[in-house]
Formats: C-alpha cells, sequence, structure tokens
C-alpha cells in the first residue's frame, strides 16, 4: 500500500519536533511508539493516570497529521448502533410513504403476489443501502479518504462484548454491515485506545495493540510542557511552580495534581501577574490543584516546608 | 538473540504470544540494535502490555542486555602483553590482543550455543560456567599454556603466566556472567514450584517466611475471583420490555413498534458480612483467613467484617484505615478494638451480632463464618444462626478442621453444618479456591 505521510514518520526525532510544533512535548519512549505503530499499522493502546495528556496525545496526532480527529467516547452499554453505524429509520419510513404511488406503478399489471414479489425484487434492496445507512464514529473513521485519527477514549468504561467487537476493526480495520457487506478502510485510521484502567484488559485487545505506558513527567519535561504550553511565564516561576508540584505528588494525596491541571495553575499566577511562589498565594490557588477537602488538608499541613523546599531549589 | 530473551521475559512471568514475538521482531528490524535507548523503547511498546508488566521489563531488559565488558585487573593489556605469533589458539590470541568486545561475543555465542536458557537451578550454575569456558575453547588456551612452559624460553615463560592469569579472568568473567543470567531463567520455576507446594501446605504448618508468598497467591485469586465476578453479563443487564418508553420512542414511527426498549436490570453486587474467629485454637490459620479477608475487603465494596473471640467487633474500618501488615497485627492483638481475647464463645458471638447488625442481614447477603466451631462447651445458639439463615441469602461456614474431627470434644460444627448453604474444610490455599470456584459456578 501506498503510505500516506510517509515524510511526517521517517524518524522517531522528527516525530518528536513536529508535535512539539503542534504544543505536545513527548518523550522519547512516545516518539519511539508513534514511529512503530505508523510503520507496523498498529493501535496504540495508551495507558496512565488521569490527566497526563492520554487523550491529548491524540488530539495532537491529529493536528499534526493534518487528519480529522474522530472520536468514540466508551461508556457502559455503549453498543454497535452507538459505535458503529445505525439505519436511518425515520428517512427509510418516510421515503416508502414518499414513494406509494411510484411502488403502485411498479406493481402495476402484476397479475398476482409471486410476480409483484419478482418485480419488487428486481429493485433489490433499495432500502438497505449506504443512503440510509447513518456512520457512527468507528464506520466514520474507516470512510474517511484521506485517513483519519481515530480516538477510542476510555476503552476501559466499555463492556466486555463492544470490546471483543472492536478486534475486527482494530486487527483488519475493516467492518462488516450485513446487508451490504464489508467496508474497508480506504485509508487506515491511526489509532489510540485510551485507558484508565478501572478494568484490566482482555489479552486479545492487547496483543493487537502497542502499549504505551505514560507516567507523569520528570521535572525537566513538565517544565518544557509548561513553557510550550503556557508562554510567556518567567523561567524562575515555571521552575518553582514544576518542583512544587513535585512536591505535591510525593504526598500522600487521594488525587495527585496532574499535567493538566500544573498547566491551569501556571496560567492562574500568570493571570494574577504573581513572580515568585510564597505560602499565601500557594493557599489562594491551591483548588485549582488539589480537588479534594482532605488533599488540601494534607497539603496545607506542609505547605510551608514545600514552598521553601521548591523555592530554595531555585 | 531477542527469542533468547523473549522467552527469559516469559520465564519472569510476563504473557508473550507468537504475534507480539513476530511484532517485536518487526519493530525491531525498523529500529536496528544500534542504539540501546531506542531498542528498549520499541521493545517496551510490544511485549509489555501492563505497568507490571513494564516493571519486570525494564528489570530483564537491564540484566539480559548489559553493556557485558570483560573485566581485567590487570591494567592495559596490550602494553604489556607479549605479541601473538601465529601458533596458539584463536582464544589465546583474542587474550593476547586485548581484544575485549571479541571475547564478550565469543562469551555469548558460546553461551548461547551450549543453551544457557535452560538453567533452572543454582546447583547447574558450575556446569554450564564449564560448558561455556570449554565451547569457548578454553581447552586449547590450556594446551599453549603447557606447549609454551615446555618450550622453557623467557619469552615463552613469560607468555604462559601471562595466559595463565587471563584464564583465571576469563574464568571469572564467564562466572558473573552466568551469575548474572540465572535468575532471568531460574526464576519463574522456582516460583512455580513454590507456590504449588504453598498451595497444598495446611495453612497451620505455614512459616512465617512463606507469608510473603502466600499474600502474592491470596492476592491472585481475589484478583481471579473479582475479574469473574465484575464481568457483565449481556443478558442479565436487559430484563422485560419497557412499553413506556418504546411507546414514546416510536410515536415517530406512526405508532408502529420499530424500536423496542428494554428495562434495565440493576447488577446484583456481592453483599458481604464475614465473621472471622482469632482465638487461640485457631490462631495459626486465623492470620490467613484475615489476609484473605483484607484482600476480598480491598476488591469488594460492600464488605463487612467482623472478628469474633469472647465477643464480636466490627473492624471493617481497620481494613480500611491500616495498611495489610498493620491490619493484621492489629487485629490479631485487638488493639483499641475492645474484643475480649478470652475463652472462644460462638454463642456469644452470635448473640452480639444479633443485637448490633441483625438489621443489615438481608435476602442479598451473604454471611461467610470462618471459624472451628469449638465453643468451649458453651451454649451454641444454634437458633441464632437458624435465625441469620432464614433472613440472609445464604451461610458459608469455613472449617479449618477437617470433616472427620467435626462434632468431636466441644466443636459444635455437627449442630451449626445443618443451617450452611455450604460447610466445608478450608485449611489450604487449595481449599479456598475450590470454595471460590464452587461460589462462582452456583451463581450462574
Amino acid at each position: 500500500m501506498e503510505k500516506k505521510y510517509l515524510t511526517k514518520f521517517e524518524t522517531a526525532e522528527g516525530i518528536r519536533d513536529g508535535f512539539k510544533k503542534t504544543g505536545y512535548v513527548c518523550s522519547r519512549q512516545v516518539a519511539t511508539t508513534l514511529y512503530l505503530a505508523y510503520h507496523l499499522d498498529k493501535p496504540i493502546l495508551v495507558e496512565g493516570p488521569a490527566g497526563v495528556g492520554k487523550t491529548e496525545l491524540a488530539k495532537s496526532a491529529s493536528l499534526y497529521l493534518e487528519a480529522p480527529l474522530i472520536r468514540l467516547q466508551c461508556y457502559e452499554g455503549l453498543d454497535e448502533s452507538k459505535a458503529l453505524y445505525e439505519w436511518k429509520y425515520g428517512k427509510q419510513l418516510l421515503y416508502t410513504q414518499i414513494l406509494k404511488d411510484k411502488l403502485n406503478e411498479i406493481l402495476d399489471g402484476a397479475g398476482d403476489l409471486e410476480s409483484s414479489m419478482e418485480k419488487l425484487h428486481a429493485h433489490d434492496d433499495i432500502f438497505f443501502s449506504p443512503r440510509f445507512l447513518e456512520p457512527r464514529p468507528l464506520l466514520r473513521a474507516l470512510q474517511q479518504k484521506e485517513g483519519a485519527v481515530l480516538l477510542v477514549d476510555e476503552v476501559d468504561k466499555s463492556d466486555q462484548e463492544f470490546e471483543a467487537f472492536l478486534l475486527e476493526i482494530l486487527s483488519d480495520f475493516q467492518v462488516s454491515v450485513p446487508e451490504i457487506g464489508t467496508i474497508r478502510a480506504q485509508e487506515k485510521p491511526f489509532v489510540f485506545l485510551t485507558s484508565n484502567n478501572t478494568r484490566e484488559m482482555s489479552e486479545a485487545l492487547k496483543r493487537r495493540c502497542l502499549h504505551l505506558y505514560i507516567p507523569f513527567p520528570d521535572v525537566r519535561q513538565e517544565k518544557e510542557i509548561i513553557r510550550v504550553r503556557v508562554p510567556g511565564l518567567a523561567d524562575r516561576l515555571r521552575h518553582q511552580i514544576v518542583s512544587f508540584v513535585h512536591e505535591l505528588r510525593r504526598l500522600d494525596l487521594k488525587k495527585a495534581p496532574s499535567i493538566s491541571e500544573t498547566i491551569d495553575w501556571a496560567r492562574v499566577l500568570l493571570l494574577l501577574h504573581a513572580s515568585s511562589l510564597s505560602a499565601s498565594l500557594i493557599r489562594d490557588t491551591l483548588n485549582v490543584l488539589l480537588k479534594f477537602e482532605e488533599d488540601m488538608e494534607v497539603a496545607g499541613d506542609n505547605l510551608h516546608d514545600m514552598v521553601r523546599r521548591a523555592v530554595v531549589k531555585t | 538473540m531477542l527469542q533468547e530473551f523473549i522467552s527469559a521475559l516469559r520465564a519472569s512471568g510476563v504473557r508473550i504470544s507468537v504475534a507480539e514475538t513476530i511484532e517485536a521482531f518487526r519493530a525491531v528490524s525498523l529500529v536496528g540494535y544500534a542504539k540501546r535507548a531506542t531498542l528498549k523503547d520499541a521493545l517496551s511498546a510490544t511485549l509489555p502490555k501492563s505497568l507490571q508488566e513494564k516493571e519486570i521489563f525494564e528489570e530483564c531488559f537491564d540484566r539480559y542486555f548489559a553493556l557485558d565488558r570483560f573485566s581485567g585487573d590487570h591494567g592495559e593489556p596490550s602494553s604489556t602483553a607479549p605479541e601473538p605469533d601465529g601458533s596458539e589458539s584463536p582464544l589465546s590470541r583474542m587474550v593476547l590482543e586485548g581484544d575485549r568486545d571479541g571475547l564478550a561475543v565469543a562469551m555469548r555465542r558460546a553461551a548461547r550455543e551450549v543453551d544457557l536458557s535452560g538453567i533452572r537451578f543454582f546447583t547447574q550454575k558450575s556446569l554450564y560456567i564449564q560448558r561455556i569456558l570449554q565451547r569457548m575453547g578454553a581447552e586449547r588456551m590450556d594446551g599453549d599454556i603447557e606447549n609454551l612452559t615446555a618450550r622453557g624460553d623467557g619469552s615463552s615463560r613469560g607468555k604462559a603466566a601471562f595466559l595463565r592469569q587471563a584464564r583465571e579472568i576469563l574464568y571469572e568473567n564467564v562466572r558473573d556472567f552466568v551469575e548474572q543470567q540465572f535468575p532471568l531463567f531460574s526464576k519463574a520455576v522456582t516460583k512455580e514450584i513454590m507456590e504449588r507446594y504453598l498451595r497444598g501446605v495446611r495453612l497451620s504448618n505455614l512459616e512465617q517466611r512463606d507469608y510473603e508468598r502466600m499474600k502474592v497467591i491470596i492476592k491472585k485469586m481475589v484478583k481471579r475471583l473479582n475479574d469473574l465476578h465484575s464481568r457483565r453479563k449481556k443478558a442479565a443487564k436487559t430484563g422485560c420490555p419497557d412499553l413506556k418508553k418504546t411507546l414514546r420512542e416510536n410515536v415517530a414511527y406512526q405508532g408502529l413498534l420499530f424500536d423496542l426498549h428494554w428495562k434495565a436490570r440493576k447488577m446484583d453486587r456481592p453483599d458481604i458480612l464475614a465473621l472471622c474467629d482469632v482465638s487461640r485454637s485457631v490462631e495459626t490459620v486465623a492470620r490467613f483467613m484475615l489476609l484473605f479477608l483484607y484482600s476480598l475487603s480491598e476488591s469488594i465494596a460492600r464488605i463487612r467484617s467482623f472478628i469474633f473471640c469472647s465477643n464480636l467487633v466490627e473492624v471493617t474500618h481497620v481494613f480500611e484505615e491500616y495498611g495489610l501488615d498493620e491490619a493484621l497485627e492489629r487485629l490479631q492483638k485487638g488493639v483499641d478494638l475492645g474484643i475480649r481475647l478470652g475463652r472462644t464463645d460462638y454463642g456469644q458471638a452470635f448473640r452480639d451480632f444479633k443485637a448490633g447488625w441483625l438489621d443489615f442481614v438481608t435476602p442479598k447477603t451473604t454471611i461467610l463464618i470462618l471459624g472451628d466451631a469449638r465453643n468451649n462447651r458453651g451454649n451454641p445458639e444454634t437458633g441464632i444462626l437458624r435465625l441469620l439463615r432464614e433472613r440472609s441469602r445464604r451461610i458459608i461456614w469455613l472449617n479449618p478442621e477437617p470433616p472427620t474431627f467435626w462434632g468431636i470434644g466441644d466443636s459444635e460444627m455437627k449442630r451449626y453444618a445443618p443451617y450452611c448453604y455450604l460447610a466445608r474444610e478450608c485449611s489450604t490455599i487449595l481449599h479456598m479456591q475450590r470454595v471460590v470456584d464452587f461460589l462462582l459456578k452456583t451463581k450462574q
């Protein structure tokens, strides 16, 4: 198959730079996995704590490839008709009503039941043609002529049956619609699946995917992310922000602050025209980082020490 | 080389299918062996498929693809080493030339040829060391040394001494290499044997040192139980048709019932009350029972745990608040719980339960009792057990004693058993597992 985007996937370093331009700082591991996923035609199963940029990765990929992002949010009870395709019942019904006269015309002259059936058969399954097919995200991703980025978000929230159903699409990039036949991908989409690990994914699904675990970034990388996402922040403050967040993550919290929360916090501090962290400033804005009352209390107890450590490091 | 690494990974407990192996080969052919970090990233994307597996992978990768350098304690070998004259064996020549990389490659090749990945027990180490040395051509090197010594002139003797020293270093290097590779291939087997053994041993005979392993086994079991339990059956979710909704939705189709809607049935989640005996008669077993309870309470949301001896107290909060070890310690010592660790009194325990928690027993509740039913000849209060049986879904009694001892001496088990949905001996992990399996089977 003639490969699209080949120039964009020549080296892992190239991918890394390209993604950075879209505002996503990826580690070497992420870039290598993207590189492999493209060359091996494999979906990527992305796991990691909430808010480390799993969904963001797919969005950036779509920006980078300049391909549409098609997103399928999974939830309990999601089924084929919502994920793959549905017949437009209303439209079918409406058309039969409108075409009633036409049908009479066609059937005119047919003597008995058998011959009218024959005549109808000649027109075949007009009401079950692609025109009456409502494509849902999965089918839409396969139909894109220019290729697409398909994001199956939080696949762990879906049921076991749906997971099994995904297998056909993931391994062969095709689906079968009984009335029409098998629909193949025009251009294989780039697939991301994200999981928060609320349940273990099946072996079969894992086998078909490349696996990528995104952990919380280290200080250097997180600083880079903040630099790209929140331009205009002073170096010193950026360093303090990131050090402080890393101090926070070391505490025993119900929910550790994620990257997206660090970014939000950096934006807040930028808005407040802060030039340096102080205990009172943090106390006022801590609710941006921590979302639980208990966590705020735990952090409040250790606030002074943490601020000192974060600020001293600079 | 990659194949061997994969078998090492498998031995350490990472499940790798053939398809994934092929994938890994394709990935490596794309990125090449040139950069260690890239190779690691590529393999990490294709082989391990969960966080735990990633951790194992990291360890195995570092161990397997360790930068093996031949170390020598004689500084720069090429400066002091005598020149080879062409009459030596290839191994001796490599040593004389100070070709460390060549030696490392030769060692790896030899290791592959003697099938080092077949090593299983530490007693095999020296055997494999000898085999590798032999395959590298150490015997011919010995021959060289003998020849040189026999020749007797100054330079030959110097060379012989040098080779002899190098031979020692070679041995040390091979030994280190085998030591380093050994855990890669042996770990899984030893673990497997230990686990099989532990499953069959009576809980009361287990030693403290097996305790850590036991924790792992029980965790695994509970996880399996939970996995099976949380698997949702589609059939169970749809109930009868929802007439109201169906009519409403189908107004658009002229009232024809195109699109049926179903009433969703609520999921049946387990609701467990667990009572565990912690008296001295079951002291040795209690620890494991509690461990089992703890693991259960970690994965099942609606479980309330109680322990009893002379009286009964609820301990659900202990499980929630503390880590495993501390929780067990607290429970067995009865810290801040108000439990009296005197004579076991099942009657009192049941009375306490009836007084405090009878309201929580609903037709959905499963009551799990862990204990030996040795009541010190007190009032067994079978009446309360009958009441519980009537109000609950079922009672399951796990007794650490074998059925032949039931009813002998002060055991009231024979009297309790009729009220139990299931009364089983539970003295080994294997028993526990069977009970779990039984429960799951009868559920469906």
